[in-house]
């Protein structure tokens, strides 16, 4: 079970990720029309790139934009949240551990005290992304289960993960509901809304193009955003 | 009844069916019948499998019902921040909903869709610019109009302006001989004033070819005179098209995508003949997104640039001051609060966000300036943008859509709000009658015109 | 001398004194009459709806509701229109002096008769464009303009006895033919008439007694040589100079006259922001005189 687990559920769990993401995101920009965006890509190709890589960048600042500015907590959740979710899985020693044995290479790793308190953060921030689901009117008209099934498949690999890590109960059981939570995060991103984490690149590079090209970015004009 | 009389998937296309529909005061009859309208919903997603590629499709799947777009949004925030006008509720609970259902939507819906798309958007794409995915729901509602229009769910109104561009290549019903008679007449009336004054017609080669809205030519032809007051005056060698004037576009408005291609394909047409180096266009921003921004794609231009360089009127304006072809005279600056009113179609839409701030700079006596808050590509809408102000039917909507330019401009104490554009100017003047907060509202060029130094060969004999 | 009058009229009691002098007129001098009146005012935006001046109500103009107005028109001077021979109506829509002058435009007329407008032109649809209708049709008419304020100026006599009032301008030159040509072809008295304008913004703090005689004797001796010479044999006319502010001196001059006509250059290019409420010299007068105003301003 274990083996069948971490070897070939692990492998498809993150060929169908890797693949499918490439996949998606190769199909999103052959899906960019000139014509019909009505952004001429292709002719400005140089400052295209260039209000594309301005347009990611400002957003992944923090309070790098007007709109981080505007709404300082939803920033702070927002921040917190994806530093968890995108450090604790790539650089926590024992994926990295796991890693070697399976690739053979490793990434920089953090500190366990340090993927502690990211979990926790994690965590933490979901709880506190549910309740604004709840408690904002604007947000509330715009959730539905979906949303909070997306919610459950990313927090459930820290969920378990930091039971197995604090071993409550049986040890065993909670890797290997981290492990499966882990791989079912793994199969959804390309297929769920989670594409968002290639997918947002995509999206805001595309606006970054718009901007940097036909919305003024020809005149010189360089976004405030 | 599928198709009506007056409300159909069929788009106008001759004076006569053009007078039958204006004749159907204020759209009574075309709004019942669009009651009955069928859908054509092999159309509608045929349509949609043809052209909503991955940029909207994306947008609409990751849209993360974050809710951080509400605040942006000056009709969600003057409606008491009702949830309904959250950008993203409103395009996903009509164009999500219609991918969705793979276009299988019933008539009720269409008129739900079409009173969102027309009375809960603006197009002024503020959103966009403060959503961290990017997702740009103006664009979307275009997009939407688009496929309403097809359907034959349009406001009356801008199916009677969208059928205008088709027939007369012009808002409004002015035909292209009553525009140059126009120009002339106003030259006529302000040539004893400035000696020498003309309207070139159809010159070869000019610098500039001068570009309009029709509603200058039909209510406000002042407007024209002081235009060539002011070319005049710059010494500039300019001309006027007899066709291909009309620089707007209500199509833009309405959706009717083939209508766009017409009428500033006519413009295109206008350049290539007379091949100007430059094009300028009157004080209006649809006009200038329509013809200059938006246009080259509707033309199938790769470039996505018009045949010529186009300019903005506060374009021309600001280089004239700043290298002195134009001179002011100092005593006559304004010595009153004024604001200024940044329109979406060419600040956030086409980055001239500093150049009206530079004429300011030369015709406002300094200390008198102030700032709307937000402004520049953060400035609302002036809440009658993207055909608001033209809808009869969504009249109560957009009145209210007025309360934030209401409250901007008190905010900043001014007197006096400057409006470059034809569509805020209008919206402007409309919140003056509907909550008589006591200001007054311009143009540029009368003021301009209003503290010219005219150098001695151009002052009147006395 | 008037052949074509068009008669620009809100068709309410605001304009039934501008109309006692048209239909006079008309009738007196054989003139036929155009009845003009601008129902709306554009609004909202694009649209073809406007705001009906009279009732306030927005409506939406078609060829019918026009045909409609013309009737209410024909029906509120169904009086004087049984005895007008050449009268003709015509109803339009935009902003009024826009339309009105596009009328001139299209139809000639040796003279406007302005009839006064509905309500307060205070409102936001005219505030559109500077200065008030009068003030932009006498700015660019290609014809002189009359009008008539007070409803006591319109029970007129005649045409016989004309008040020209000069400030010496340019303007004032073609005004004076106009007034000549009038009192020669309508066999009238002419009295042409300067006032000093004393008044501390004009003339500084207070003009000493000595000076205003000798400006009233140049001022004169202006008369003579700018119009009387050019009046040849017409004998039938008087000139006075009077100090004081101008417009009161030219309303007092007039009453002791018994003139029933003031002809006046219409002088200001700059048309006045603030509209109706300071108005120019020739308002004044037309707000004050006891009888019509006639303004030539080309
Ligand atoms: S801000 Fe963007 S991602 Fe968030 S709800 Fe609005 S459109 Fe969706
Ligand atoms: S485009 Fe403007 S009006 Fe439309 S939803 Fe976005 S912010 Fe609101
Ligand atoms: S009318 Fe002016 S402010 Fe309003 S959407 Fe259009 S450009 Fe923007």
């Amino acid at each position: 079970m274990y083996e069948f687990i971490t070897g070939f559920m692990f492998w498809l769990a993150l060929g169908v990720c890797l693949i499918g993401m490439a996949v998606r995101t190769i199909l999103y920009f052959k899906g960019l029309r000139w014509n019909l965006d009505r952004v001429a890509y292709r002719a400005y190709p140089a400052r295209g790139f260039k209000g594309a890589i301005r347009s990611i960048y400002k957003w992944i600042l923090p309070f790098g934009t007007h709109g981080w500015r505007k709404q300082p907590f939803m920033a702070v959740l927002f921040f917190s949240f994806h530093i968890g979710a995108v450090f604790v899985p790539l650089f926590l020693l024992a994926h990295n551990l796991f890693l070697k044995e399976k690739l053979g290479f490793s990434l920089i790793t953090i500190n366990g005290g340090v993927a502690d308190f990211l979990s926790w953060l994690v965590i933490i921030t979901l709880i506190l992304i549910i309740l604004r689901r709840l408690a904002l009117p604007e947000v509330r008209i715009l959730t539905n289960w979906y949303d909070y099934l997306i919610i459950l498949i990313s927090a459930a690999p820290f969920i378990t993960g930091l039971l197995a890590r604090y071993e409550v109960g049986n040890y065993s059981f909670w890797l290997l509901a981290h492990i499966i939570s882990g791989e079912i995060l793994l199969f959804a991103i390309p297929f769920t809304k989670l594409s968002h984490i290639f997918l947002f690149f995509a999206s805001r590079a595309q606006l970054g193009m718009d901007y940097g090209i036909k919305r003024g970015g020809l005149r010189g004009t360089v976004m405030d955003w | 009844m599928p198709e009506g009389i007056f409300c159909n998937k069929k788009p106008i296309e001759t004076q006569e069916e053009l007078t039958a529909l204006l004749g159907d005061t204020s759209g009574t009859q075309y709004y019942k019948e669009m009651k009955e309208l069928d859908i054509d919903t092999k159309l509608l997603w045929t349509t949609i499998q043809n052209t909503c590629k991955s940029r909207i499709r994306t947008w609409l799947e990751i849209c993360a019902h974050c809710g951080m777009c509400a605040d942006s949004c000056f009709l969600y925030l003057v409606n008491d921040r009702d949830p309904k006008q959250v950008p993203a509720y409103k395009i996903q609970s009509t164009l999500g909903e219609i991918v969705k259902r793979k276009g299988n939507v019933d008539n009720e819906f269409m008129r739900m869709a079409m009173e969102t798309a027309w009375a809960k958007c603006t197009c002024c794409n503020r959103c966009g610019i403060y959503c961290p995915h990017g997702i740009d729901v103006g664009i979307m509602f275009g997009y939407l109009r688009g496929l309403l229009y097809q359907q034959g769910f349009v406001p009356w109104e801008l199916k009677i302006g969208a059928g205008m561009h088709r027939v007369y290549r012009a808002q409004m019903d002015v035909s292209e001989e009553e525009f140059v008679e126009t120009f002339q007449w106003m030259v006529e009336e302000n040539e004893e004033e400035y000696p020498g004054l003309t309207v070139p017609v159809d010159v070869e080669n000019a610098d500039i070819m001068y570009t309009v809205n029709a509603r200058e030519v039909k209510h406000y032809p002042e407007d024209l005179a002081e235009a060539a007051i002011l070319f005049h005056a710059a010494g500039e060698n300019w001309t006027i098209t007899s066709k291909g004037w009309e620089q707007t576009s209500l199509a833009m408005f309405a959706g009717d995508w083939a209508a766009c291609k017409m009428q500033v394909e006519n413009v295109y047409a206008a350049m290539e003949r007379l091949k100007p180096k430059r094009m300028v266009g009157t004080e209006c921003g649809h006009a200038h997104r329509a013809t200059v921004v938006e246009g080259p794609y509707w033309a199938g231009r790769q470039d996505g640039r018009p045949p010529v360089e186009c300019i903005h009127y506060i374009e021309w304006l600001a280089e004239a001051l700043r290298e002195g072809k134009l001179k002011i005279d100092p005593e006559r600056r304004i010595k009153v609060p004024v604001t200024l009113q940044d329109s979406c179609n060419y600040v956030r839409n086409h980055g001239l966000r500093e150049v009206a701030r530079e004429i300011l700079s030369y015709i406002v006596e300094p200390g008198y300036y102030r700032e709307m808050s937000p402004n520049r590509e953060h400035n609302f809408c002036c809440g009658g943008g993207g055909g608001f102000n033209g809808i009869g039917l969504f009249r109560p909507q957009r009145n209210k859509g007025l309360i934030t330019k209401r409250d901007q401009i008190l905010a900043t104490g001014a007197e006096l709000v400057i409006a470059p554009c034809h569509n805020c100017w209008d919206a402007i003047r409309d919140l003056e009658e509907e909550f008589e907060i006591g200001i007054k509202w311009s143009f540029l060029k009368p003021l301009v015109v209003s503290m010219l130094e005219l150098p001695d060969h151009m002052k009147p004999e006395e | 001398m008037f052949k074509k009058i068009l008669f620009a009229t809100s068709a309410t009691e605001a304009s039934d004194h501008a109309a006692r002098v048209a239909f006079n007129m008309a009738g007196t001098l054989g003139a036929t009459l155009n009845i003009f009146h601008v129902l709306g005012v554009p609004t909202r935006g694009f649209s073809q709806v406007v705001l009906d001046v009279k009732t306030k109500e927005e409506v939406a103009v078609d060829g019918e509701y026009i045909s409609w107005v013309e009737e209410e028109i024909k029906n509120y001077y169904a009086n004087q229109l049984a005895n007008c021979a050449n009268c003709s109506i015509k109803a339009s829509v935009g902003v009024p002096h826009r339309e009105i002058l596009r009328q001139a435009r299209e139809i000639e007329p040796d003279l406007i008769v302005l009839g006064g407008t509905t309500g307060s032109e205070e409102d936001s649809v005219y505030k559109a464009s500077t200065g008030s209708t009068l003030q932009r049709v006498a700015k660019a008419s290609p014809c002189p303009i009359l009008a008539v304020n007070r409803p006591a100026a319109s029970f007129w006599g005649g045409l016989s006895n004309i008040v020209f009032g000069t400030d010496f301008s340019k303007a004032s030159d073609k005004a004076f033919e106009f007034a000549f040509k009038m009192a020669t072809s309508l066999n009238g008295e002419l009295h042409i008439f300067h006032a000093l304008d004393i008044t501390p913004k004009n003339m500084g703090m207070s003009m000493p007694q000595d000076e205003i005689d000798h400006k009233i004797r140049e001022a004169y001796k202006m008369i003579r040589s700018k119009y009387i010479s050019k009046m040849k044999d017409f004998k039938n006319y008087s000139m006075n100079v009077w100090e004081g502010i101008p417009y009161v001196e030219i309303v007092k001059y007039t009453r002791e006259k018994q003139a029933d006509l003031i002809i006046m250059a219409h002088n200001s290019r700059k048309l006045d922001a603030d509209g109706p409420k300071i108005g120019s010299n020739m308002e004044q007068v037309i707000m004050r005189a006891n009888c019509p105003v006639i303004s030539v301003n080309r």
